[in-house]
């Protein structure tokens, strides 16, 4: 009888500290959650976009926050459509984010932008590139970072405005042979090149297909060199790029001028090919911090951040347009007062400010579908194993000369 | 004429990695009748072994092979004992346990190389040979070179020698043989081992080729069931000349149909092999039945 009653004093006691309601800690920091790939085969990728919405947090936190609280990222990794639904339900149940940011994968944005409407939260892209995920009209999205058609339009401005002089020809006089790999990341930017590029007069010699994963480019190869273009271009993922390259090295291809949209640019293609045989390719990709400080102000100060915080340089580009992109959301926030999605949306839409405003050189000038206009893309040129900034001409840092043009 | 000769060419050389990367498959899965899903993830495994080596003790994967194939030999057999083996009686479970290995390595792999694509560098694999006005690759002609060796001193090892007369009489019956006196699980175990020490070789010989990534397995392992099926099970010649062709169809179709297809075009030829002549071109009648006579 004494003993069942202390074991039920005790069972009240511990049942009543379980099941008292958590003290409201919550509400004294703002919670922004991150969905990106942080595990699997892009989680470099993630993981490099984090750093950089990281460090724009503890910026802001080092001048008191935003909205009178602390910032705080959570991260939510989700390699997949269905991971992306499941962390964002996670995200807003158990730690009580206020919003979301992301992505690295289009897909993912996707899935996890919808799940997050259904709890009326902010989803704020800084980084995926599908152009349906503007094009939806869903009513908590908004996209502070370029599309695949921005990479798509600046192909073609270097293509009719920094090669033909270099190649001593007028733009009508240049032929390109346009490569892509075969999904709707490629194929929908290749598309929109050959429409462009046509509009502006320049010869499209032909344009081919191939699957990013293929055993063999020999026969993608042979066609490009058959048409003997002026120039190669050529948009997909980092093993096409590599083996494509190769296989020319191999099989003698070599046009005057070869050009990579999105990737292309790391470590992983310099390994692959060495600093000789990459002289002189341009890689139309995310702005890096090598930009000139009239292009894209802070683009230094970033930098010098990330080599203080993480003690390496930058693995991907991808961390300045992240960087920017999250500076921007919480400029916004600050503006409306509120983390609700709707108020930070109508800030955001009245938001204009120019090109070359923020460190990846970007402006902000929100469509009607929330698309940012002023997103910033440039083109490098690999030089001596290096990614120089090349193009536009505005963001080529003092005393930066085209390599290689035509290449030898 | 002379595309058509060029694209000869391109479609042997792609014929001789599919041969090489299928010889190991063909054998564990014609011997011990097991549908290895993991052996993708075994060449891959030999290509981030060369890796290893290249990035660690400088040395080209050519030379790497000396080291990666006795490891993969050892690996495959503590995966046979330690994973299959017990499995032996239940052929499904077996294949469940192969596609669990499949996903364990990608993960392994993943975890260790946080997904950044790594590339073996060779002179000698880059260096082309100039046949007329065609290029060939010395890397493919190597692997070309390798798979031709594997096949034969196979066959020879399989022919005459008493281990390998040991593995055919197990594969043509499993009771009969441990009637002779055959240790039909050690036979199996070693088996397996030299399937996978194959996987081995393939993967080295393929690292200064492609840019690698965790589940590079799985561009090969397609086309590996494909030669399986076409050449036969079992069947050493069945995986030398079933690589051959799949490759010649490839190159063939890629290049004059449309390179978006080109693989499309050998599953259709893969399904059609499956309904007149399921046994292969070079298979044994009744082969391809997985648990073909009883499992002890």
């Amino acid at each position: 009888m004494h003993r069942a009653r202390i074991v039920t004093a005790i069972i009240a006691a511990t049942l009543g500290i379980v099941l008292a309601p958590a003290p409201a800690q919550a509400q004294e920091t703002l919670k922004i959650g991150a969905i990106n790939p942080y595990s699997g085969p892009l989680a470099l990728y993630g993981d490099e976009l984090a750093r950089g919405y990281q460090l724009a947090v503890d910026e802001k936190n080092a001048k008191g926050g935003a909205l009178g609280k602390k910032i705080e990222l959570v991260r939510g990794d989700a390699g997949n459509p269905q991971q992306g639904i499941a962390v964002v339900d996670q995200l807003v149940t158990r730690d009580k984010v206020d919003l979301f940011i992301g992505t690295y994968i289009s897909a993912v944005s996707n899935a996890a932008s919808d799940a997050a409407q259904r709890y009326n939260k902010l989803y704020w892209d800084t980084n995926a590139l599908a152009s349906d995920l503007t094009e939806r009209g869903l009513p908590n999205f908004v996209r502070v970072g370029p599309n695949a058609q921005a990479f798509a339009e600046m192909s073609v401005r270097a293509l009719v405005e920094l090669i033909p002089p270099a190649l001593g020809k007028q733009p009508r006089d240049v032929s390109v042979w346009i490569e892509h790999e075969d999904s709707i990341y490629g194929k929908s930017i290749a598309d929109n090149q050959k429409k462009l590029l046509e509009a502006k007069g320049v010869k499209v010699l032909g344009q081919g297909a191939h699957n990013f994963r293929a055993a063999d480019l020999t026969d993608t190869v042979l066609r490009a060199k058959r048409a003997n273009p002026d120039v190669w271009l050529q948009t997909g993922y980092v093993p096409d790029d590599n083996l494509l390259l190769k296989t020319a090295r191999e099989q003698d291809f070599k046009p005057p001028v070869m050009v990579l949209v999105g990737t292309g640019d790391t470590q992983e293609t310099l390994d692959a090919l060495g600093v000789e045989y990459l002289e002189g390719v341009f890689v139309v990709s995310y702005p890096r911090p090598d930009i000139s400080e009239k292009f894209g102000p802070g683009a230094s100060a970033f930098l010098a951040a990330y080599r203080k915080a993480y003690n390496r340089d930058p693995i991907a580009p991808q961390s300045l347009t992240a960087y920017t992109g999250m500076r921007i959301l919480l400029e916004a926030i600050d503006a409306a007062g509120s983390a609700d999605a709707q108020k930070v949306r109508a800030v955001a839409s009245a938001m204009d400010k120019p090109f070359n405003s923020y460190p990846s050189g970007a402006g902000v000038k929100f469509d009607d579908k929330f698309q940012n206009a002023r997103a910033a893309i440039t083109v490098i040129q690999w030089q001596g194993g290096k990614q120089v900034t090349v193009f536009p001409a505005e963001a080529r840092a003092t005393g930066v000369a085209l390599k290689n043009t035509p290449r030898k | 004429m002379d595309a058509l000769l060029h694209v000869l060419v391109i479609g042997m050389l792609l014929g001789g990695i599919y041969g090489l990367v299928s010889i190991g498959l063909n054998l564990i899965f014609g011997v011990i009748r097991i549908v290895n899903f993991a052996h993708g993830e075994l060449v891959m495994l030999g290509m981030y072994g060369a890796y290893l080596v290249y990035s660690t003790m400088g040395l080209s994967p050519y030379v790497a092979t000396l080291i990666v194939v006795p490891a993969l030999f050892v690996i495959g057999i503590v995966l046979y004992r330690l994973v299959l083996q017990p499995l032996q009686t239940e052929s499904s479970m077996q294949i469940f346990a192969t596609f669990a290995l499949l996903v364990i390595f990608q993960n392994v792999v993943l975890a260790f190389t946080r997904g950044e694509g790594f590339s073996v560098a060779s002179g000698v694999a880059g260096m082309t040979l100039p046949l007329g006005e065609i290029r060939v690759t010395m890397s493919r002609l190597i692997i070309l070179l390798a798979v031709t060796a594997a096949a034969i001193a196979l066959h020879l090892f399989l022919k005459r020698t008493m281990l390998g007369k040991s593995i055919r009489a197990v594969t043509q019956d499993r009771q009969a043989a441990r009637l002779m006196g055959i240790n039909v699980e050690r036979t199996f175990l070693i088996t397996f081992g030299i399937g996978s020490a194959l996987a081995g070789l393939a993967g080295a010989l393929l690292s200064p080729i492609y840019t690698l990534s965790p589940g590079i397995g799985g561009n090969f392992i397609l086309a590996a069931f494909a030669v399986v099926v076409l050449g036969g099970l079992g069947s050493v010649a069945g995986a030398y000349f079933g690589g051959l062709i799949v490759g010649l169809v490839e190159a063939l179709a890629g290049f004059y149909v449309d390179p978006e297809l080109k693989q499309a075009i050998w599953f259709l030829i893969f399904l059609a092999v499956l309904v007149v002549r399921p046994t292969g071109l070079f298979g044994q009648v009744g082969a391809e039945e997985i648990g073909f006579r009883e499992q002890a």
